[in-house]
This record gives C-alpha cells, structure tokens and sequence, in this order.
C-alpha cells in the first residue's frame, strides 16, 4: 500500500513531471519564471490550490456527476469548482492569514486559468484514483510543477545575463532552454 | 485607429497568429502537434469554440454584469467546449481518444479566455466573429505547421487522415526526439525564433 | 442590491441556456456515443476472440435483460452460421475489476476465446494476463457447463508466475460469464435463431 502511494508519488513528480512531461501549464511557466521570487510564490500557490481542487473535485465526481448521470457535464463542473474555489481562497486569506495572501495572493487569480489545475482534476478521475491515489497526485503533481518552475528560474535569471542573438531573447530561448530541462527530466524514465 | 473587417480577420493569420506571435496556448501547441492530424483536429475545435464563444459574449455583452463577467465568460466557453466533447465522441471517436484529455483543457486555453476579455466584451458581432474565426485559422495553420515539421523528422511519414503516410525509403533513418517532449519544447523555441527574424508584417 | 439581482438573474439565464443546449445535444447524440464507444473501446477485444469470424461482431448485436442488468451480447459467424456469442464479465482482481470478453460456441457449449480488455494490476506480473497470449490461450475449448479454475485450486488453468490472484480472477471472470450464458441460454438461442432468418 504505502509502496505503491510512494511509487506513485515519485512518477507524479519527476517520471511524468506535469510541465515538462505532459505539457500542462506552460502559460504560467514562462510567465513567471522571470524571477526566482515569482517563481516559488507561483510554485506554492499552486499546490495550495491543487490538493483543495483536487478533494473537491474528486467529491463532486462521485457524489454529484456520477450519480446524477451526468459525466457529460464534468469540464464545466470542474472549472467552476476550481474558479469558485480560488475566490474562496483569496478571500480567506486576505482576511484571515493576511501574512500568506502578501505572498500568494497576487498569483491566485492566475491560477483559474492555470490548465495543470483542471488538468491533474481530470486525470484524478480518468486514473479512476481512489482517494489516497487521488490525494497524493494532487499534492504530487503541483510539487512536480513547483520543482520544475524553481529549477528554470534559475537557469533563466542567468539567461538574462547571457547574450543572446536577438530574434531569440526572451521566450524563444526559453522554450529551447525548457527543453534542455524537459530532457534531463527524461532521464527518469525507466525508473519505477 | 479602427480596423476594417477584413484586417480584423486577416491579422489572426500573421501579425498576431497564435501562439508564435500571442505566446498563448501553449500546452496543446506542445503536446498535440506530433502528427498533423492531431494538430489540425486541435485547431478546428479552438476555431469552433473560439468563434462561437466570441460571437455570444459580443452579443450579451450588454447585459452581463462587470462583477461577474469572467464566470459569465468561463460558462460560456465550457459550454462550446462540451458541446465538441460530444461532437467528436459522436463522429470522430478516434481522434477524441488521442487528443484525450486536451479538448476539455480548451476551457482554460487562454485563446478564447483572452479573446473574450479583451475583445469580444468591447467589439460588436461581426467583429468579433471574424477575431475569432481569424485567430482560430492562424492557430490552426501555426499548429499544423509545427506538426509537419516534427512529424516528418521525427518519424519520416505524415498522418493525414487516420492512417500515416510514409514519405521517404527505408534509408531514412528517423530523428524520434522530436516526437517526445523536449524536442516539442526546443522546435516551438526555433519557431518563435524564425517568426522573430521574418519579421511582423 | 438592484445590481445582486441583475447579476443573479443573468447568470442563472446563462446556466439554464447552457444546461439545456447541453442536455439536448446529449439527448440526441447518446446513441452514436455508445455505438462509438463500443466499436472503439470493446472493438478490438471482441474482434480478437473471434478472429475466424466472417462477419463484424460489433455490428451484429443484441441485448438481454438480467434481472436488473441489461447485458450486450456479440454475434459472431463461424463456418457461416450464426453460433458464437460473445459476452462481457468480471472477476475480482489484485487491485479491483479484471474486465473480460469470452466468446461461446453455443453449439459446442466450449470456450472459443477470452480477452481481458480492463484491468489494473501490477505491470510485469499480473497484467500478463491481457499481454500474454498464452495465458489466455489456455481457456480455449474449456466446457462451460463447469467452472474454470486455476491448477492450484484443482483445475487445468495454470497460473501467471507471481501473479496467482490475477490469475484466479480471470478464471473467476470466465466462470461467472459461463453462469450468465448458462441462465440466459433459451433467450440466447432464440435470438440466434432470428438472426439466422
């Protein structure tokens, strides 16, 4: 049991690495990869958000979409579960845990949009995960994401410093460089 | 300075195609453009919601709160979203299963969210329309592009309509890191790369 | 407050436009979504238990009402005539349902093929059983008038190395097929027989 929960985690977070594996939440990784800073608050916003997402989510599949008979209608369950959620959220924190919202607070709104979120709530039931499954890929996959998105912060702020030829600066070289990172991270394969 | 209506069509195609110009929609530009068929299947299902999503927030932009314009725009999209799901479970189940989990993540492809935002809120009818129809064909050409590309390197054959062609002898020796994920990452790195040095027209 | 219900009424608007597009579209696509569904998810196991049939299995189908469970059954043609059925079971795995499709001569009364279709045991020991040929192989010709069983339980089914409960599974999934096909048996013949007009 706690082997397999291990195994899953550990493919959650480097094997099947949800950036730069399976190509989910791109769009903030390159915008907030400017920064080590924005990247660690994003990082961590992002995991907050994913284990309440992905409980939530995992709820509303079993006790609502299923036997209602209307798995038809999970994408815009899901999503406005998720947007709800993150409104939630903002607004606890702005009111009781004013020291985290300083941190978090300005990537939350990013966060509806962030398609590793409703992406990892979708596997979560196309796996067919039971609860403690779905709980560690919830907290799994974000760590994964967190992982990736601090690791190409690094590299990036360095970037910055390089010379680069000129069509290529900024998102261009990113990209290249995110694959160079995407390749290291396939070195995991055959692992488990 | 007001656009003509066919400017507003035509500048989804280069000036501003997507994503090599707008950087957005990224995850399935990376994920889905290892056959053309993928890639082109993709881009007619953005164009759909795109269109239809724009067209009706543009018509009800009138009347839809500011407060709550954004879940009134998330309801909207997820609605075209599902009515492809079902489309394409109904007619082209083959190709539902291999852009799998994508074709509900069009819900939070920033394309038709950007787009409603910023567009299809301010702009009337017609306009919107061509904006989106225009966007969704220049991501459906930019996909495609990119998957000839990596598709023919990658495996030495091109995937039309179901079954792959294969385009060179048996000396072609095929280049396969293409098809996985660093290779999607660094040819869409080039792409923006080549885009930068044509220039915007 | 005007402006709460300005906001509620037109988002309420929206769902309910949204929620009744989306159910009718539902409505009417229903039928092609299972007929796809069938051709593509259970398609490619029904076809390989009957790989000597001469017609498409999938086309040829009927239902069957179980008590409270409507079951589908696949017709396939062998030597020309209407006489094998295929049918979906389950057996209890390693880690939940070992999913099956066993194909019956119902003129014979034996086995003509098995395919696991579902599953999710463990990678190198149990998913053998859907991998292995052989394995499933050995149901061939097995009589479904009694059940099957593994060698360590006194039958002629000799287990996956390491992968005993899996293998008790899909014996079991073959068993309970065979109880179903054994209960429905008249209804099953009398369809075959207007097939065969």
């Amino acid at each position: 049991m706690f082997g397999d929960l291990a195994v899953l985690f550990f493919s959650c977070v480097l094997i099947n690495n949800i950036l730069l594996i399976q190509y989910l939440g791109n769009c903030p990784f390159l915008g907030t990869s400017k920064k080590m800073e924005t990247a660690t608050g994003m990082a961590m916003a992002v995991v907050f958000v994913l284990v309440l997402a992905g409980i939530i989510t995992w709820l509303v599949e079993l006790y609502v979409l299923v036997p209602f008979n209307l798995k038809y209608l999970r994408t815009i369950a899901f999503i406005l579960v998720i947007a709800a959620l993150v409104q939630f959220v903002e607004m606890f924190l702005k009111k009781s845990i004013p020291v985290l919202y300083t941190g978090l607070g300005i990537y939350l709104p990013l966060i509806t949009t962030n398609c590793a979120v409703l992406g990892v709530c979708l596997i979560n039931i196309q796996e067919d995960y039971n609860f403690f499954q779905m709980l560690i890929s919830s907290f799994a996959y974000p760590v994964g994401f967190g992982l990736a998105l601090v690791l190409f912060a690094g590299v990036r702020e360095r970037i910055l410093l390089a010379r680069t030829p000129k069509p290529f600066q900024d998102t261009a070289i990113g990209l290249v460089t995110a694959g160079m990172l995407s390749l290291t991270f396939f070195a995991f394969k055959g692992w488990v | 300075m007001a656009k003509t209506l066919v400017q507003e069509f035509t500048k989804g195609l280069w000036a501003e195609i997507p994503p090599f110009r707008l950087v957005l929609g990224l995850c399935p530009t990376l994920a889905i453009t290892n056959t053309l068929e993928n890639a082109y299947g993709m881009g007619v299902a953005v164009t759909f919601v795109l269109a239809f999503s724009n067209i009706l927030i543009s018509a009800l932009r009138k009347i839809i709160p500011s407060k709550v314009r954004i879940v009134a725009f998330i309801v909207v999209i997820a609605t075209f979203v599902i009515v492809v799901e079902l489309v394409m479970q109904a007619y082209t189940y083959a190709l539902f299963l291999k852009l799998g989990i994508f074709i509900p993540l069009i819900v939070v492809n920033c394309i038709p969210m950007g787009r409603a935002e910023a567009f299809a809120s301010k702009n009337s009818i017609v306009r919107s329309a061509l904006d989106g129809l225009g966007r969704g064909l220049g991501y459906t050409i930019a996909l495609s592009v990119l998957a000839t590309f990596r598709q023919v390197i990658a495996t030495g054959a091109i995937t039309i309509y179901e079954t792959p062609i294969t385009l060179f002898g048996p000396a072609f020796e095929p280049f396969r890191f293409l098809v996985e994920a660093p290779g999607a990452f660094i040819c869409l790195g080039l792409m923006l790369g080549l885009m930068n040095i044509l220039g915007k027209k | 407050m005007r402006e709460l219900i300005n906001m509620v009424v037109v988002l309420t608007g929206i769902s309910l436009a949204s929620g009744g597009l989306l159910a009718s579209l539902r409505a009417s696509t229903q039928e092609r979504i299972d007929q796809q569904v069938l051709e593509f998810v259970k398609g490619p196991s029904v076809r390989g238990v009957f790989k000597d049939a001469t017609n498409d299995p999938i086309a040829t189908r009927f239902q069957l009402k179980d008590g409270q469970i409507v079951r589908t059954f696949f017709v396939g043609e062998l030597e020309g005539s209407p006489r094998g059925v295929a049918l979906e079971a389950a057996g209890k795995g390693y880690k939940g349902e070992v999913g099956l499709v066993v194909a019956v001569d119902t003129q014979t009364g034996k086995v003509i093929g098995i395919e696991v279709t579902t599953h999710s045991e463990t990678p190198g020991l149990g998913a053998k059983a859907k991998t292995d040929p052989a394995f499933a192989a050995q149901f061939k010709g097995a009589s479904v008038s009694s059940p099957a069983k593994v060698t360590q339980d006194g039958g002629s089914i000799n287990a996956i190395s390491g992968a005993t409960i899996t293998s008790r599974a899909v014996a079991g999934g073959v068993s309970n097929a065979f109880t179903i096909y054994e209960r429905l048996k008249p209804q099953i013949e009398q369809k075959l027989k207007e097939l065969r007009k």
